[in-house]
């Protein structure tokens, strides 16, 4: 009987009633991700929020990509970081932006972008964190195009590369191949269509053969000494939503400035009604005034200031300046150039072995929305939850989704097991309370 | 000594396991429990009740019985993308049954009898900040079944019955809202309401000889109706006026059961018995929650759930070892019917075997002690549709009872 009882005892304890945690079996496969360096424009550098900053960059792609392959044997990955209680700098030199309450010309508060401070931290251009012992691993360059990959003297030109530069005579890819990488992520061509798309096409789009030719001499330099690397391919920007958010028709008239506006504009045959309506843009090639409505397949850009349109008639009687739209042939350029971009990423991937990693898709797959892990994801400005306040770069979340997106093209190319990011322990936009 | 292995045993049972379970809840009785949770073809003690009130007709004695199962039970989850493994922290179940079978003297054929057990439930709390935080967080659900019951011998080897239920539930559901204050906390919704409903349970029992018996029982569908739910969500200032704490709507139904169960005694120490369960999940199609001021972030909700009527096998063994010491084993097998775009972290199910142990031991012709021990693993590896969280759920659970039995 005693027997008996320890017999069951011992049977008691093991069973186990905590099911075990398996042993995770990551691995590298083809690739040798010792030594990482991430390649690319201001997407890749962590900028969000319309800034380089600390927070944005310690949530950068490059940083998400070599934290996931740091379980594969990465080591030694450092990215040219801002101090963390600086409030950053943009393109336009000014702070990042948090979501808060502003006050319009009108008078109303709402929730809106809001600069952390008044100015940026010039301070952040001025240094130079280069360091011959400990490279970075993280050469996402804010601005930089394709074309200036080879540039001499690059930080002369770009603030953003001045801080991490080698020398004043360096060139990006320059510095970028003296790490000796094992394994590189590309992600560039973005700021070049970026360029264009954000400037309502005023800017002009690389011509294919360079674009071509210049991806090429990148891949080749980099890859010479039989480094592997993953490519992104470009999304269509204009999926974003800094291209989807101000409504084409937006203007809102009430019976008098109805009257007004038909009395000004019906001679050239445009016609208002009271409610919503297109607001009015310039084309020079519309009519002799070169003003017309805009079409409802037309984006006006999130630059467009709004308080202008709100309380100084812009868009109305004084035309939206075609800065601030992305017109339908300027749309057509711009898919039709991402088009050709991407299919000669493609041929550069198949010629010289990179894995290809579909940001694409990705982008065009939040703009007609998804859930993942339960959280709904869309382009939606603000509450779609994967792009940060400027509507062109992506917040933590975000990027957490596109360096899943890399890590799915290593994987499926090179047969190595690189688990992929929880996107959903990473930051969306923060709502005051 | 062996008290104090019995604390060693027990302290070590709360120290690895925390508890949850599928969402039916088969422990109605200590006997049956232990002999495969299967008894329908059997009158042994008051449970017949429940497994079958026409064998209720059939009890020599009237009698009390009370019964309690803690559940121990911990799902792993591991998510498919990420490789990150996530854990429950569930607090102990508490299943329990009370069974009271009483006749007049002088007509000894009818019997009336009260049951209260708990059929459905299930109390499930993920670890802090898991994967799934956006379907569930915790999940308490509740049921307690009261059935006053009439059965009646007809002839001594023919017993019918009939029960009315009265189902009382209670549900709480909570789950963390994918919207960020500035210091990055997540919003949360807590869903909580009270049912009542009706139901019932009817059974037939026939003794072919001394050996063979045969039962065949029905449990009816029971929905739960949550008329007056209550949801509480707290978002970040900004956005709190898009969800305004308010009243909603819901239901959830409790399928109907079919039991035909065989019972077989090759000689008076010895049982076998066999159910087979025919339950009717396919009623629960759509878990939906109609909210009282709907706002552009907070939409009612319809998840699909589509889940499938099924069959479960149940079987078990006794043996009387002395005459006042009853052994008794089992097993059980039950497909599980839930899709794999349904499998939530509320209800982790997959096809489940399971095994049972215990024992019975009578002290004298009024009073007997019943214990009995469960134990099943389940793994279901799935993409959930609406949520898309995709992983596989390793549980295990286990559950030790405890009876009492007093005959007049």
């Amino acid at each position: 009987m005693r027997k008996a009882y320890y017999t069951l005892l011992l049977f008691l304890i093991f069973i186990s009633c905590k099911p075990a945690i398996e042993e995770p079996d990551y691995s590298r496969g083809e690739i040798n991700p010792e030594k990482f360096v991430m390649v690319g424009g201001s997407h890749v550098s962590g900028y969000m929020d319309d800034a380089l900053y600390y927070e944005g960059q310690m949530n950068s792609i490059a940083q998400m990509l070599a934290q996931q392959l740091s379980l594969v044997g990465m080591t030694g990955f450092r990215q040219p970081l801002v101090q963390a209680n600086s409030v950053g700098i943009g393109f336009s030199g000014l702070a990042a932006m948090y979501l808060n309450y502003k006050t319009d010309c009108k008078g109303v508060s709402s929730l809106s972008p809001v600069r952390i401070a008044s100015s940026g931290d010039l301070g952040i251009l001025s240094e130079n964190l280069y360091n011959a012992s400990a490279l970075f691993g993280n050469y996402g360059i804010p601005g930089i195009k394709l074309a200036e990959m080879q540039t001499t003297a690059y930080a002369a030109l770009n603030p953003f590369f001045a801080r991490m530069a080698s020398s004043g005579n360096s060139s990006a890819l320059q510095d970028i191949n003296a790490t000796q990488a094992s394994f590189y992520a590309l992600f560039l061509g973005l700021e070049d269509v970026l360029a264009y798309a954000k400037s309502g096409g005023t800017q002009a789009l690389p011509e294919l053969a360079d674009f071509q030719t210049n991806y090429a001499n990148v891949i080749q330099t980099l890859t010479a000494n039989g480094s592997k690397a993953v490519i992104g391919l470009i999304p269509d920007v204009s999926e974003m939503p800094y291209f989807t958010t101000i409504p084409w028709n937006g203007l809102n008239l009430d019976s008098a400035n109805n009257n007004t506006l038909n009395a000004v504009y019906n001679p050239l045959g445009y016609y208002f009604n009271v409610g919503p309506n297109p607001f009015m843009i310039v084309d020079t090639s519309a009519n002799m005034f070169g003003v017309r409505q805009i079409r409802n397949d037309e984006y006006l850009l999130l630059s467009l200031p709004l308080d202008s349109v709100k309380c100084n008639q812009m868009g109305v009687l004084f035309p939206i300046r075609d800065e601030f739209v992305l017109d339908q042939g300027e749309q057509i350029e711009l898919r039709s150039k991402i088009e050709l971009y991407n299919t000669s990423i493609k041929n550069l991937a198949t010629q010289y072995n990179l894995a290809v990693a579909d940001v694409k898709s990705l982008v065009h797959q939040l703009k007609t929305g998804f859930v993942y892990n339960g959280i709904s994801l869309s382009a939606k400005f603000v509450s779609g939850g994967a792009y940060s306040l400027d509507g062109i770069h992506f917040n933590p979340r975000g990027n957490a989704l596109v360096a899943n997106e890399f890590i799915r093209a290593i994987n499926s190319k090179f047969n190595s097991k690189i688990p992929e990011l929880n996107a959903g322990s990473f930051r969306s936009i923060l709502f005051p309370n | 000594m062996k008290s104090r292995v019995c604390i060693i045993l027990i302290s070590l049972l709360f120290a690895l396991c925390a508890n949850s379970q599928g969402f039916q809840v088969n422990f109605q009785g200590q006997r049956q429990q232990a002999m495969g949770c299967a008894g329908t073809a059997v009158y042994t003690d008051g449970a017949s009740l429940f497994f079958n009130p026409g064998s209720s007709a059939l009890l020599k004695e009237s009698q009390i019985n009370i019964a309690m199962t803690p559940i121990f039970a911990n799902v792993l989850y591991k998510d498919a993308a990420s490789s990150t493994n996530f854990r429950t922290e569930n607090p102990v179940g508490t299943p329990f049954s009370a069974y009271a079978v009483f006749h007049v003297k002088k007509f000894e054929p009818l019997k009336f009898g009260m049951a209260v057990y708990t059929p459905f439930g299930s109390t499930v709390v993920w670890e802090k900040n898991w994967i799934g935080r956006f379907a569930l967080t915790r999940l308490k659900l509740q049921s307690i079944f009261f059935q006053p019951t009439i059965s009646y011998r007809i002839t001594p080897k023919l017993g019918i019955g009939a029960g009315l239920v009265i189902a009382t539930g209670d549900v709480e559901l909570e789950k963390d809202i994918p919207v960020q204050d500035s210091l990055g906390n997540f919003g949360h919704a807590k869903l909580s309401g009270k049912a009542i409903s009706f139901g019932f349970n009817v059974g037939i029992h026939y003794d072919f000889n001394d050996q063979f018996s045969v039962g065949f029982n029905y449990r009816s569908k029971v929905r739960m109706n949550l008329a007056n739910g209550w949801a509480d969500f707290s978002t970040p200032g900004a956005i709190a006026s898009s969800f305004p704490d308010q009243n909603f709507t819901g239901s959830l139904p409790l399928p109907e059961v079919l039991t035909l169960g065989f019972a077989y005694k090759p000689n008076p120490k010895m049982s076998v018995v066999l159910d087979v369960n025919y339950v009717g999940w396919s009623a629960y199609d759509t878990l939906a929650f109609d909210y009282a001021n709907n706002s552009s972030s907070l939409a009612d909700t319809k998840s699909p759930r589509n889940y499938k009527d099924i069959f479960a096998f149940r079987a078990g063994f006794s043996y009387q070892v002395i005459e006042k010491l009853e052994l008794r084993a089992g097993l059980g097998f039950g497909f599980s019917p839930v899709p794999d775009a349904s499998v939530t972290p509320e209800t982790p199910d997959g096809n489940r075997a399971y095994f049972t142990l215990g024992a019975g031991y009578q002290f004298n012709k009024h009073f007997a002690i019943d214990i009995s021990f469960f134990y099943t693993q389940v793994e279901r590896k799935a993409t959930n549709a609406e949520t898309q969280l995709s992983g596989t759920f390793k549980t295990i659970a286990l559950a030790p009872g405890l009876g009492l039995t007093y005959k007049i």
